[in-house]
């Protein structure tokens, strides 16, 4: 017996001798948790955020937005000039890249994906995100001509999105319609290992990787393994996180990130100038909604504060205004325009545009009630606007139809005519990205499902995103702003804000957010243990 | 025997193929389409002629007789298609998601029947006692709790509070990990087996020949070992069975809770996007375990009393 229980000791003693030091070598992935995951990783086959937010960590783009999100730095290109005429943008590509299998990246390689990304016959639904091109051409072997046939001022933002990735060609050419599937080869500081759908996706530190965008502090990775793990139900994932079961998440429940903040070594930081916004959008040509003084006392009615406090349980922000402050171009003089909270100055308004209340408490004019359907996703916030603004409206005599819709059915009812309002959330880059993607005449019936269609709009728009000087492009996107302001054909509701939470073995991570991707490249993030 | 088998397996073919095609019509006349779902991250302008080049990519725009002549064709030599979504071959991914489904349903139903069938048996040998009415108490609850809630009962206690076991996940197969989901899986079933077990052994022991086996001198013990049990057991095997048929499709909502890679989050996951081929292959075989399972009850029955002959 005593012999058996030394065997068994020494057994331990050996298994711990030999276990330390790979225990000290070795540190468990970090553990990055989501809601959902992405059906591919090809970057101009995927629009959702569950791609794009592990894409940035896989593969590079030509130029990077900053924290802030409106200064382009370097990416892959080292600096870039741009024509007088706006129309020819050079760039110098750094000659140090590597794949994750090694092989240098080329300027052929350069070329191909942003081909692949902006030619129409690969029927990318982001195709339209990268301008007007003429030609992209590279000139020896580390420059590349991005030419256009009219200037676009958006351009370097667009290819800072993960849609404009540089691949590796012969990557991608070998697994055709799986890239992103079965596997996957870019330039990111981690590499594609292995992909469960709907599990996790693991990935692996590039060795080569010594390039990364200078807003971070080290331009290497400092992790050794990521594994993006899908945990569908928001209850879980808040335990997890708790349990210390995973290290990170930007899609914690709102409700529960006070409770996060006062646990001890939990970090809670909120990312100030991401922008995704959520409004209530008029169709300018239905009967009820046509009329302006509905729009401006719909606008004054709605309590956005209450709403935004709702939604985001204290932790999102009201709009001030048609566009989100944090966006370039942000026409500042647009918040003193936007109506302000009045209910009692939305019924004189009312009142004054001869909408009078009718024997139901509802407002009549000339035999219309003031009534209309406002269409939307059923999602979690939009259930909870939807009744709040009903509320709000009822006040003053107009009556809001809801009608909420399965994402699966949504997309398709958005694309009709049968509703007068509709609610939307939607990121964006630039003030000029967002305008000419939903009010420009050419996009109606959809994005533009206003429906607004004014040529004095349009000329704004076709200025801005064709402007030289940023001084002009700031000056026109400004008065489309003040136009749109004026008509009212928004009701800017929120801004849905970003929190990021790691727990205590994780070091250094910063809240980004591009398109969504909370982490951007992952970079000058250390795990303690 | 194996005739019987044999047959009730040649009889499940109809069944399977009755329930694909009223699965396959039913996906196919609902609202939604899987391009919608494609775009319901707002990131892209949907128009008419994206939805139509997806439609027509996928066959979606062929008239539906065909679409479901095309799929029963493709069931005849086990080919369900591949799913919208990921482009692989749905049989692959049920494959992968088969076994920890089957996994959870046999620990869920270990766990009922360890704890549910000897439960009910005491609370029948003492009707009245304070054990019967604490398992009556246990079985009522473990029936009306709404599994969801249950589930993050036990992971607050036991994962956030205790810490003893991982809040989530499939652990490669740690046993660790399997605990929560099951014991939340299978409360319901047994309380259910504990309820049945109570009610068989009660009214076997007011039967008549059990009544005579006492009035011949048999003890207690033995006629409840020799006599009332084993008669008792054939209306619990037959729960037993219809019990772990269903676990598998109530697994949907445990393993959505607890991010476990079965079938039921596969189901929920397609549900979500539309992705028929999927819905269809994850139900299609649900309704396969539920089969089996039923014959291979009704075999065991045969095994357990001789008196069930089949032909």
């Amino acid at each position: 017996m005593t012999r058996f229980a030394g065997f068994l000791l020494a057994g331990a003693a050996c298994a711990l001798g030999l276990a330390a030091p790979a225990a000290a070598q070795q540190k468990a992935p970090l553990s990055i948790l989501r809601v959902i995951d992405a059906d591919n990783y090809d970057p101009i086959r995927s629009t959702a955020t569950a791609a794009a937010e592990v894409v940035y960590m896989m593969a590079d783009t030509l130029v990077s937005v900053d924290f802030d999100m409106k200064t382009i730095k370097p990416g892959l290109a080292e600096s870039w000039t741009v024509s007088p005429d706006g129309k020819t943008y050079t760039f110098k590509i750094r000659k140090d890249v590597k794949f994750c299998d090694g092989r240098p990246m080329t300027i052929e390689d350069v070329v191909y994906s942003l081909k692949r990304w902006t030619e129409p016959g690969n029927k990318s639904p982001v195709a339209f995100r990268g301008g007007p091109v003429q030609d992209i051409r590279a000139e020896g072997d580390s420059t590349l001509i991005y030419e256009l046939k009219e200037p676009y001022s958006d351009l370097l933002f667009q290819l800072a999105l993960s849609f404009a990735s540089v691949l590796d060609k012969n990557t991608v050419e070998k697994l055709g319609a799986n890239f992103g599937v079965q596997g996957f080869n870019g330039t990111g500081p981690y590499c594609w290992v292995k992909w469960t759908p709907r599990q996790e996706l693991v990935l692996k530190r590039n060795p080569h990787y010594a390039w990364g965008p200078p807003i971070y502090k080290d331009p290497k990775p400092q992790i050794e393994d990521i594994v993006w793990k899908v945990i569908p139900e928001s209850n879980t994932l808040m335990a997890a996180i708790q349990a210390k079961q995973a290290d990170v998440t930007y899609y914690m429940p709102y409700i529960a990130l006070d409770t996060m903040q006062r646990m001890p070594g939990m970090t809670v930081q909120r990312q100030e100038n991401y922008i995704y916004d959520v409004f209530m959008g008029f169709k300018v040509d239905k009967p009820v909604s046509k009329d302006p003084a509905i729009r401006e006392a719909v606008n004054m009615a709605v309590d956005k504060q209450a709403i935004a406090k709702a939604i985001f349980f204290g932790k999102g922000t009201a709009l001030p205004s048609l566009l989100n402050p944090a966006v370039l171009d942000y026409d500042k003089d647009t918040v003193a325009k936007t109506p302000k909270h009045d209910p009692a100055g939305a019924m004189k308004l009312l009142d004054q545009a001869g909408w009078k209340p009718g024997a139901d408490g509802i407002r009549e004019k000339d035999g219309q009630k003031a009534s209309f359907v406002v269409y939307g996703i059923r999602n979690e916030v939009n259930p909870r606007i939807s009744e709040a603004m009903q509320a709000d409206l009822r006040k003053i005599g107009v009556e809001l139809k809801i009608q909420l819709w399965d994402a699966t059915v949504a997309w398709g009812k958005l694309a009709t005519q049968e509703f007068d309002a509709f609610y939307m959330a939607y990121p964006y880059v630039t003030a000029t990205e967002a305008l000419n993607l939903y009010f420009a005449s050419r996009q109606a019936p959809t994005p533009n499902r206003m429906n607004w269609k004014d040529p004095k709009t349009d000329e704004l728009l076709k200025t801005a995103a064709t402007a030289v000087d940023p001084a002009k492009r700031k000056e026109a996107i400004g008065a489309v702003q003040m136009q749109l302001t004026d008509a009212n054909v928004w009701v800017p509701l929120a801004s849905q804000p970003l929190w990021l939470v790691a727990g205590d073995r994780v070091e250094g991570a910063r809240a980004h957010g591009i398109y969504g991707a909370g982490l951007y490249k992952g970079l000058d993030i250390k795990l303690k243990r | 025997m194996l005739p019987y088998v044999f047959r009730r397996l040649l009889q499940a073919v109809p069944i399977l193929l009755a329930v694909a095609a009223l699965i396959f019509v039913l996906f196919s006349v609902i609202p939604g389409d899987f391009a919608s779902s494609q775009m319901a991250d707002g990131r892209t302008n949907v128009d008419a002629e994206t939805i139509a080049r997806m439609n027509k990519q996928f066959g979606l725009d062929k008239p539906l007789p065909q679409r479901l002549a095309q799929y029963v064709g493709g069931l005849a030599t086990f080919d369900l298609g591949d799913s919208f979504r990921t482009r692989q071959p749905v049989t692959t991914l049920i494959a992968e998601r088969l076994w920890p489904s089957l996994q959870l349903a046999i620990a869920a139903m270990f766990f009922a029947v360890v704890i549910g069938v000897p439960l009910g048996f005491l609370a029948a040998v003492k009707p009245g006692s304070w054990i019967d009415m604490l398992s009556m108490v246990f079985a009522v609850s473990g029936l009306s709790l709404p599994l969801f809630w249950l589930g993050l009962l036990l992971m607050y206690a036991f994962a956030l509070t205790l810490g003893w076991f991982p809040s989530f996940g499939y652990g490669d197969g740690d046993p660790r990990y399997i605990v929560l989901p099951a014991f939340a899986l299978g409360v319901a079933p047994l309380a259910l087996l504990a309820r049945t077990a109570r009610a068989a052994v009660l009214e076997v022991m007011h039967a008549d020949f059990i009544r005579t086996a006492r009035a011949k001198g048999a003890g207690s013990y033995r006629v409840l070992r020799q006599h009332v049990l084993r008669n008792a057991l054939v209306i619990v095997l037959t729960t037993l069975g219809l019990q772990f048929g269903s676990v598998l499709g109530q697994a949907v909502v445990v393993e959505k809770l607890f991010a476990w890679p079965g079938l039921g989050s596969l189901l929920v996951d397609s549900v979500t996007w539309r992705d028929i081929p999927v819905v269809q292959g994850c139900i299609l075989t649900i309704v396969l375990f539920f089969l089996i399972v039923n014959i291979a009850v009704d075999v065991l029955c045969a095994v357990v009393d001789p008196r069930i002959k089949y032909s």
